[in-house]
């Protein structure tokens, strides 16, 4: 049976019905590598740019980047301490999902964008202590509503940096280069 | 190319690591409370009776006892806690093809380094110490146990190998939070679980290279320390005093 | 599928169509994203990937180790000992680890329910993690568990009404005695399996005969230099293993002074026995004729009188009765004499024996001889926890018998479990589970579970120890006055209620005398009631201005202690004057092997549902997962038995069956069996997995009323059947002879 399939290939139609599936097999494939860059959906399509233009600085909602390893999704206690003061919260429908959340007593469900794998133990404090701003690997979030991941966090990425940081300094490298350093 | 170094190992080296244990034989009452403190804080998983029945229990440390002469005049020897000796010249490393079990310049630990692992348990099998456990299985932890994993320790899955990490994770604290605050690690500012836990004291964890440290002063009061297997040369960085 | 599509060519179809699959959706947003949910509002002193430590009680067992919880959002992540807390200085046991297992173990009670007797509590309808539990009747609220409380404290007399309580001396204890003594219902009895091999009403019963004063001696082995153990297993689970382990490391500290000796008399080696420098294997029931022997021969080598309590003993009888040659005990009565601070302890299976009250009294009278009463590595009477006027003992095995025979004969129509699993911890000729079937009302707190709960009418979970209020009277392990304090370290996981909050508000809805005497808010105002009084006393480890400093300060630092010295010295004027009885115990039952029952030292009475317990090997066996019988390796080549063979157990009670371990640290005529196992409900990693030797034990007691639970000699015989245990030791390869090579 398999060997009729193959003959029956071999002629002119299906050629053309090989050259079909390929197309398609590939746009999808396309397709799906364009999904899995798409930034996730998200329960309130949070304006990043909005609220860094009012001169809210990164640390004042994600203030664990400075103490410890974590740098956290805000309390909505945190944004409602200044949304329930602004008129437009009460209206506005993109606002609504906050306003439900706080009133209801149930919390929003955001989905992270920036991530390691499990297996990387990553510490915000020493990076801002090391001198790293935020958008040194977050991006610009004065130019995104929703947060976007600019780059892909793997190794290569971090290493670069490590590498860079370090210079010439043996032992800084060292450190910095160390498996232990992230991965246990 | 690449420049592999290799450590040249003489017999009778004077070799200073940087952490290390001192552990007690005589105080140590086998009550298996570091077995579950190091459980507990490396979200090390249980495998069941079959399979701890096959010798795949995953203790990262497990206290050994043997038997000496014949009842009536029998005696058990004393109990000797056994993990992971972070050798300085680890026989488990140079068999690793994946590099997953790599020697840490910075920390001078053993480690190992679950995404990099395949599985091949030449590691385990080079061991003297037989101190690492292999995961058979991805092991079953029923929801809400899974609520009490230390998130600062990777949970490992199926086809990795695993052992001792002397707690790098709470080093790696200590020294985030010494640097935070501008100074060294103080001695016994932190210590491993399994050392914190023992109620006789009998596990003592500190900086070996460090003359100050406790462990080192206990090493120099106690006088004769044995390290285990120390004629393989592996250099280990566990003294154990057989007390008595 | 055609004869000419091979299967290879399938498999090349099936490949190339799963891996596209895989790349697909494993790429894909669904394996990729996760959602996180930030708190509503972020709780006082966290912070985002920081930890948060709560100070807290250890309710494992009754002991009241601190302990200090590692929470991170909302979750225990791990216990820590309490540094503060003089009991335990900031140790634990393994027990004390794995508590987190319990907090989320799988199958704990998840609500209050209503419940037909012997019904299965999990993997059925009655679980409420089941999708048909919100229609089914077994669903209660709250409101109507409270009510029902209510109905039943009306309903009956109160001399009716009986409420069966753990072993700790805790607030829901005091909570429950003030209920009693204002309303008439019955006093509420505490009890444990611990108490029962611990046989603490015999230590205190050989006490009061001796020096004429009741309370729980405390042995100062760390400031001992020879300590003389017969059968405790102070390194185990007796009294407060943590704080005698540290005081056995004070024992052998080299460093600070000469490193002491330690010799057990006891039939099998424990591992307490295995850190012995000598260990004795002893004949089971001699223990009081070799005390009196070795306190003759350290009389005689001081010459003088010898004291009326020794006089009647002559130690070659001793020896020869014992199996300890009589040159041992010479040479072992000159390390008694000669040593600068000797200690004898009694404890654990000596005691267990139907002439357990003499054992105590003899090993007291030669701490009597060493005169090292209330002299640092001697014996005391420990400290009473602040609050506490006097030693408040658990109820000893024969008070239980006399509880049982009360339900069983209806004169207790309503009966109230918390904190302890009699069906389980009770010997089995006790019949409790058929007492309970003349009992009108059964309504379970437990947590878990647990045996008792499944022949409950109700059962009404009570939070688990780390989410709970309370504090913890320390009976004894420190040398200061104790009270330990608990807090709750994360919110109730479950849909679970304080049993002091539902007493509480169930004596306001009967009204009455049950109102006037609980007129409490809630279970932490009756707390401060309870300890506010303390905030004034001298001594205290800390003081507070007010009550809700106070408070605040005992939350903050895990209770509150005195930093004095409140062990009293026992008046040992007349101790030796007496005649004491060396005479052999008697032992039940028609077989040729005597039969030692003890306590898993890592299981323990309540540690089996903990699936980490169950995997840490015995110390001395290293079995895991199991139940075994130990056996001299001699007696079973002897007998044709070898390692895994089940064999049959018969005593005069009961009949059971288990592997066997050749252990060769235990005496030819003698076999023993760890307990802890053999549970028949408790959760999965508990249920149906082992034998439980409190079915073998019968109604026999020692003259204080403790169970005589090693004064039985037993029948074996072999059923032919293996099971394999799961050791540690096989893969370490001490016989050779793993699992894998059967």
């Amino acid at each position: 049976m398999i060997k009729k399939l193959f003959d029956w290939l071999r002629q002119p139609l299906g050629l053309i019905a090989v050259g079909i599936a390929f197309l398609a097999l590939f746009s999808l494939a396309a397709y799906g590598i364009h999904y899995t860059q798409q930034a996730p959906a998200q329960p309130v399509q949070f304006p990043h740019k909005t609220h860094v233009a009012f001169g809210i600085q990164c640390l004042y909602c994600h203030p664990g980047a400075a103490r410890g390893p974590a740098a956290g999704i805000p309390a909505e206690s945190k944004c409602w301490g200044c949304h329930n003061q602004i008129a437009k919260t009460q209206t506005s429908a993109l606002l609504a999902p906050l306003k439900d959340s706080v009133l209801s007593g149930t919390p929003l469900q955001w989905v992270p964008v920036a991530q390691v794998p499990d297996f990387v133990q990553f510490n915000h404090r020493a990076h801002i202590a090391a001198g790293q701003n935020c958008e040194n690997c977050h991006g610009d979030m004065s130019k995104v509503t929703v947060a976007e991941n600019p780059q892909i966090f793997n190794m290569g990425f971090c290493l670069n940096c490590h590498k860079k940081v370090a210079g010439d300094d043996h032992v800084k490298l060292v450190k910095l280069t160390d498996c232990g350093t992230c991965h246990y | 190319m690449i420049d592999l170094k290799v450590t040249e190992i003489k017999m009778g080296e004077e070799h200073v690591g940087k952490w290390g244990m001192v552990i007690d034989q005589d105080m140590c009452t086998g009550c298996q409370a570091c077995v579950a403190a190091c459980a507990m804080e490396n979200n090390i998983t249980f495998v069941g009776e079959k399979d701890s029945g096959y010798g795949r229990s995953m203790h990262w440390i497990r206290i050994e006892r043997f038997w000496q002469g014949e009842y009536p005049e029998i005696k058990m020897t004393p109990n000797q806690p056994m993990m992971c000796q972070q050798c300085g010249s680890a026989t488990c490393e140079p068999v690793c093809p994946a590099f997953a079990t790599v020697h840490s310049q910075a920390e001078q630990l053993n480690l190992q380094v679950y995404n990099r692992c395949v599985g091949t348990r030449y590691c385990a099998n080079n061991c003297p110490y037989q101190v690492r456990s292999f995961n058979w299985r991805d092991y079953k932890r029923p929801e809400p146990l899974a609520n009490q994993f230390n998130p600062d320790v990777t949970v490992r899955r199926r086809g990795v190998m695993e052992k001792c990490t002397f707690c790098i994770q709470r080093i790696h604290k200590a020294e985030d939070k010494a640097k935070s605050e501008g100074r060294e690690v103080v001695d016994g500012e932190f210590t491993t679980a399994c050392a914190q836990a023992c109620p006789a004291t009998a596990i003592t964890f500190g900086r070996v290279d460090d003359p100050e440290s406790l462990v080192s002063q206990l090493a120099r009061r106690h006088g004769h320390g044995v390290k285990h297997l120390e004629e393989l040369g592996t250099l280990p960085n566990v003294t154990y005093f057989k007390g008595g | 599928m055609s004869d000419k599509f091979s299967r290879r060519d399938f498999l090349k179809l099936a490949g190339v169509g799963a891996a596209t699959t895989a790349v697909l959706t494993g790429c894909g947003p669904a394996s990729r994203y996760v959602k996180r949910e930030p708190y509503l509002q972020m709780p006082e002193y966290n912070y985002n990937g920081l930890s948060t430590f709560y100070a807290t009680t250890c309710r494992e067992c009754a002991a009241g180790c601190g302990l200090v919880v590692r929470t991170m959002q909302g979750r225990a992540l791990k216990t820590e000992g309490n540094a503060n807390n003089p009991l335990n200085l900031g140790k634990t046991c393994a027990r004390g680890q794995a508590t987190l297992h319990g907090l989320y173990n799988p199958n704990r009670v998840r609500g209050p329910i209503k419940h037909s007797r012997g019904d299965r509590l999990y993997e059925t309808a009655a679980d409420p993690f089941n999708d048909d539990f919100n229609d089914s009747e077994a669903n209660m609220n709250w409101d109507d568990a409270t009510q029902a409380v209510a109905d039943v404290l009306k309903k009956y007399q109160p001399g009716e009404i009986a409420f069966l309580l753990g072993m700790a001396p805790d607030h829901l204890f005091d909570l429950v005695a003030d209920l009693a003594s204002a309303t008439g219902i019955n006093a509420p009895v505490r009890f444990g399996a611990l108490s029962m091999f611990e046989s603490r009403a015999t230590l205190s019963q050989a006490a009061e005969n001796l020096f004429g004063e009741s309370g729980l001696p405390f042995f100062d082995v760390g400031g001992a230099q020879a300590v003389f153990s017969f059968g405790a297993n102070f390194l185990e689970t007796w009294l407060s293993p943590v704080s005698y382990t540290r005081g056995y490391a004070g024992l052998r500290q080299a460093l600070t002074k000469m490193r002491g000796t330690l010799v057990q008399f006891e039939s099998r080696m424990s591992s307490t026995a295995g850190k012995a420098d000598e260990w004795l294997p002893i004949r089971p029931g001699t223990e009081a004729m070799v005390a009196l022997a070795i306190g003759r021969l350290v009389s005689e080598k001081r010459g003088g009188t010898i004291p009326r309590a020794f006089a009647d003993v002559e130690p070659a009888d001793a020896a020869a009765a014992s199996g300890i040659a009589l040159e041992t005990l010479e040479h072992l009565a000159e390390t008694f004499a000669s040593s600068g601070a000797p200690l004898a302890i009694p404890g654990g299976a000596a005691l267990g024996q139907s002439n357990g009250l003499a054992v105590a009294e003899a090993v007291l009278a030669l701490n009597a001889l060493a005169d090292n009463f209330g002299k640092p590595g001697g014996v005391f009477f420990s400290a009473l926890a602040p609050n506490q006027a006097s030693y408040q003992r658990p109820a000893s095995a024969r008070e239980m018998q006399e509880f049982v025979q009360k339900m069983a004969d209806g004169k207790i129509k309503a009966l109230f479990v918390h904190g302890v699993n009699p069906a389980f911890e009770l010997p089995a000729s006790l019949d409790f589970k058929n007492a309970l079937k003349n009992v009108e009302q059964v309504i379970s707190f437990a947590t878990f579970p647990d045996e008792t709960a499944v022949e409950a009418d109700y059962v009404f979970p009570d939070h688990h120890g780390l989410e709970s209020w309370g504090y913890q009277r320390v009976t004894t392990g420190s040398a200061q006055p104790v009270l330990s304090g608990a807090q709750p370290v994360v919110s109730p996981y479950y849909d679970t209620r304080a049993t002091a909050d539902v007493l509480i508000t169930a004596a306001q809805l009967a009204g009455g005398n049950f109102a006037s005497a609980l007129p409490f808010k809630d279970e932490v105002e009756f707390i401060k009631s309870k300890v506010s009084n303390l905030m004034g006393e001298a001594d205290g480890y800390f003081s507070a201005p007010d009550a809700d400093t106070f408070m605040a300060y005992f939350q903050q630092y895990g209770g509150w202690w005195k930093t004095s010295d409140g062990r009293s010295t026992p008046n040992s004027a007349e101790a030796l004057n007496r005649d004491l009885s060396g005479a052999e115990s008697e032992f039940t039952g028609a077989g040729e092997f005597f039969f030692i029952p003890f306590v898993s030292p890592t299981l323990a009475e309540a540690g089996a549902n903990k699936p980490w317990l169950q995997e840490l090997p015995d110390p001395t066996t290293t079995v895991m997962w199991n139940t075994w019988v130990e056996m001299n390796p001699a007696t079973a080549l002897e007998l044709g038995i070898e390692d895994d063979d089940v064999i049959r157990i018969t005593s005069d009670a009961g009949v059971l069956e288990a592997p066997v371990y050749r252990y060769p640290a235990i005496r030819p005529d003698t076999i023993a069996m760890p307990f802890g196992q053999g549970h028949t409900a408790y959760g999965r990693y508990a249920e149906n997995r082992g034998v439980n030797p409190v079915d073998l034990i019968g109604q026999h007691f020692n003259e204080a009323g403790d169970l005589a639970f090693a004064g039985m000699k037993v029948k074996i015989e072999k059923t032919g059947r293996k099971q394999l245990l799961s050791r540690l030791e096989s893969i370490m390869g001490v016989y050779g002879v793993g699992l894998g090579q059967e």
